[in-house]
């Protein structure tokens, strides 16, 4: 029979969920401050009849990024300039300003989108739910081409036989990579389109060795200003091994592709202009170790409202059935989770390249 | 006298051409750590295959990747340093992609020249290169018996830029001609050396996404040794299927972020069961390659090879 019992890896789980709250939190904290203060080396400052001192403005820009004052004066007024002219160290340069980047978040609530973050973006999802679960997932956009992440589920679960109820198998560490295109690249109304690969890491949990593995292709489309649709297809495959028997080993991938194949969706909708609406309906592997079948795919259906606070920071909270193939409401969990994007890499990048 | 005068005099003339010209001349540039590092820098590989380019005269670079994924439990990597000669010659050392006894993705390493054919550089044609690598000894340890492996290759590689609409592709195509050697040293096996020379395809194409990021796949056979203590009898010698997909990314201009998924049949051909739909199998690769300009550094740093 299965035990319920507290597994030291658990506490990392939660340990590293925290430490990776606080740290993008930490990070997000502050407003962005320019990074291009005046720099020490003085620069030869245009003469009176020029143009005036550029005066740095809240938005980051200077009188002179609009009109060049040299060029309403006369080319024969211009007194020529020379090198021993006097230096103001504390002249400010203008201020670029930063291009504004949208991110489309790559996950709807469970299940991924055809979307990827952009070039150096940090992204960081933390949830709790009731029934003690706890997840993370940290992921950077690489190239505005692919993303790479490492996260911790919550969703997969096992039991010994099918009386049972089947318990989390938590955390369950997994890496993931995707590649794609954005929406509108190749041509007009061309979904955003990803394939991705997620697998985790090897879990020895009641005497199991566990470990699972997923390909997807998803595609998703804005329709309109309100509106997203997230459509896709998922290929499973996942193994359980006994630790105490080396010859009882199972592969999902011995049962046929039918067994393998599952499609999943998500719909978003705006309702105001800081929440959405979301839905979405994905699939995640059960272990049951002394069945036939030892791996199952269970669908999974969530719906909630994620609250868009600001830019780097958005509030999910909702509802999310585990089993809904057996209209199992009771094993329903109400989760909340907090994301934040961050764009420091990319800024930092940006620096090294100019 | 009067010729000694003027040819004094015809001579300090010369000399004060010389001498404001020389004035004239702006000054060059200096040398600066970003201008150093931010050159354009050109690769000689996809992920494992060796493509048609070098990495350039006063270059070095270095490279590798690694999975925690492939094998529980285990980290695989593989690296290469590559220090280039001339235009079109570089030397190398590198963990070359070879499938191990125990059914790892294990790097056998080599030394090695690689050497671009220098032909003219028109549109529209292939370039084309030989790489040779000199396989070193490496030894395996499958359940307390050692098994001595190595491998020696010729790539023969060619690569063509496409044009028109598909000018963001890229096209490789090779042949890896390998020498493989394998032999039991434990006592009470039969340790007699097994050598098979295989011809073993490889290709790949590089897709342009935007100026700084490249979708990658290549797909190639290597080596494969296959040995069971247990059963005795001599290591025998196949060839197992790699492929990869993924992308390269120019972070800045010397440094390169390499990022894949990956499958390798030869797993599956060790048990029936197994094929593409194992994805349990599959791993993600992350990597990365640094390019180090030495010349220019040296340069900047004692002033040597600055004519260069």
């Amino acid at each position: 029979m299965h035990n319920p019992r507290v597994n030291k890896n658990h506490w990392l789980s939660l340990a590293f969920a925290a430490a990776n709250v606080s740290g993008v939190a930490m990070a997000q904290a502050q407003p962005w401050v320019p990074n291009n203060i005046p720099p020490p080396t003085p620069t030869a400052p245009p003469t009176p009849t020029t143009a005036p001192t550029p005066t740095p403005t809240p938005e980051g820009t200077s009188t002179t990024d609009v009109v060049p004052a040299t060029a309403a004066v006369p080319t024969s007024e211009v007194e020529p300039t020379t090198s021993t002219a006097p230096t103001d160290p504390y002249r400010f340069k203008p201020v670029k300003p930063k291009p504004k980047i949208t991110v489309d978040l790559p996950e709807v609530l469970t299940t991924p989108t055809g979307y990827l973050l952009p070039a150096g973006i940090l992204y960081s999802k933390s949830s709790l739910d009731t029934g003690g679960g706890a997840a993370t997932d940290l992921r950077i956009g690489l190239g505005d081409v692919a993303e790479f992440g490492i996260a911790t589920t919550d969703q997969v679960r096992g039991r010994f036989n099918l009386n049972e109820t089947a318990q989390r198998i938590q955390p369950y560490v997994t890496a993931s990579f995707r590649l794609g295109v954005g929406e509108n690249r190749l041509f007009r109304h061309q979904p955003g389109m990803t394939l991705g690969f997620r697998k985790s890491f090897e879990r020895e949990y009641d005497d199991h060795a566990t470990r699972v593995a997923e390909l997807t292709l998803v595609a998703s489309k804005h329709l309109g200003d309100r509106a997203t649709l997230h459509a896709g297809a998922a290929f499973w495959d996942a193994q359980v091994r006994s630790l105490s028997d080396a010859s009882n080993t199972y592969v999902l991938h011995d049962q046929g592709i039918k067994n393998q194949l599952r499609a999943f969706g998500g719909v978003a909708v705006k309702a105001t202009d800081s929440a959405d609406v979301l839905i979405d309906w994905g699939w995640t592997p059960e272990f049951c170790y002394t069945c036939t079948n030892q791996v199952r795919l269970r669908a999974v259906l969530s719906w909630g409202v994620r609250y868009n606070l600001a830019d780097w920071i958005r509030i999910e909270s909702g509802v999310r059935v585990a089993d809904i193939q057996n209209a199992n409401l009771l094993d329903a969990q109400i989760f909340g989770q907090v994301t934040f994007v961050s764009r420091r890499i990319r800024d930092a990048i940006d620096s090294l390249r100019e | 006298m009067k010729a000694l005068l003027t040819m004094v005099t015809a001579t300090s003339l010369c000399t004060a051409a010389a001498s404001a010209s020389h004035a004239d001349t702006p000054a060059a540039e200096p040398l600066t750590l970003r201008k150093i590092f931010t050159q354009h820098f050109t690769s000689s590989r996809l992920f494992a295959m060796p493509i048609a380019d070098v990495v350039g005269a006063y270059q070095i670079t270095f490279s590798g990747d690694g999975s925690l994924l492939q094998q529980p439990g285990l980290l695989t990597s593989a690296g290469v340093v590559a220090l280039g000669f001339g235009d079109i010659a570089q030397l190398e050392y590198r963990n070359s992609a070879a499938v191990g006894a125990t059914g790892v993705e294990a790097p056998i390493p080599a030394i090695g020249v690689q050497l671009k054919v220098p032909l003219p550089a028109h549109h529209n044609w292939p370039a084309l290169a030989l790489a040779f690598r000199l396989g070193v000894p490496r030894r395996e340890t499958i359940d307390g018996a050692e098994l001595e492996e190595s491998v020696t290759d010729l790539y023969v590689v060619s690569r063509l830029h496409l044009w028109g609409p598909l000018r963001n592709l890229t096209l490789h195509a090779g042949t890896r001609i390998s020498s493989a050697k394998a032999a039991a040293l434990s006592p009470g096996f039969d340790t007699t050396e097994q050598q098979r020379l295989l011809v073993l395809p490889a290709g790949g194409w590089e897709l342009a996404m935007n100026p700084r990021a490249r979708m990658v796949g290549e797909i190639s056979l290597a080596p494969e040794f296959r040995w069971d203590p247990a059963l005795g009898g001599v290591p025998t010698i196949d060839y197992g299927l790699l492929g990869r997909l993924g992308l390269r990314w120019n972070l800045i201009p010397s440094i390169t972020i390499d990022g894949s998924i990956g499958y390798q049949v030869e797993v599956g051909r060790m048990n029936d069961a197994d094929s593409l739909r194992s994805l349990v199998q599959w791993d993600i690769r992350l990597g990365a390659e640094i390019f180090i300009p030495w010349g220019a550094l040296m340069c900047r740093g004692v002033g040597a090879f600055c004519n260069r």
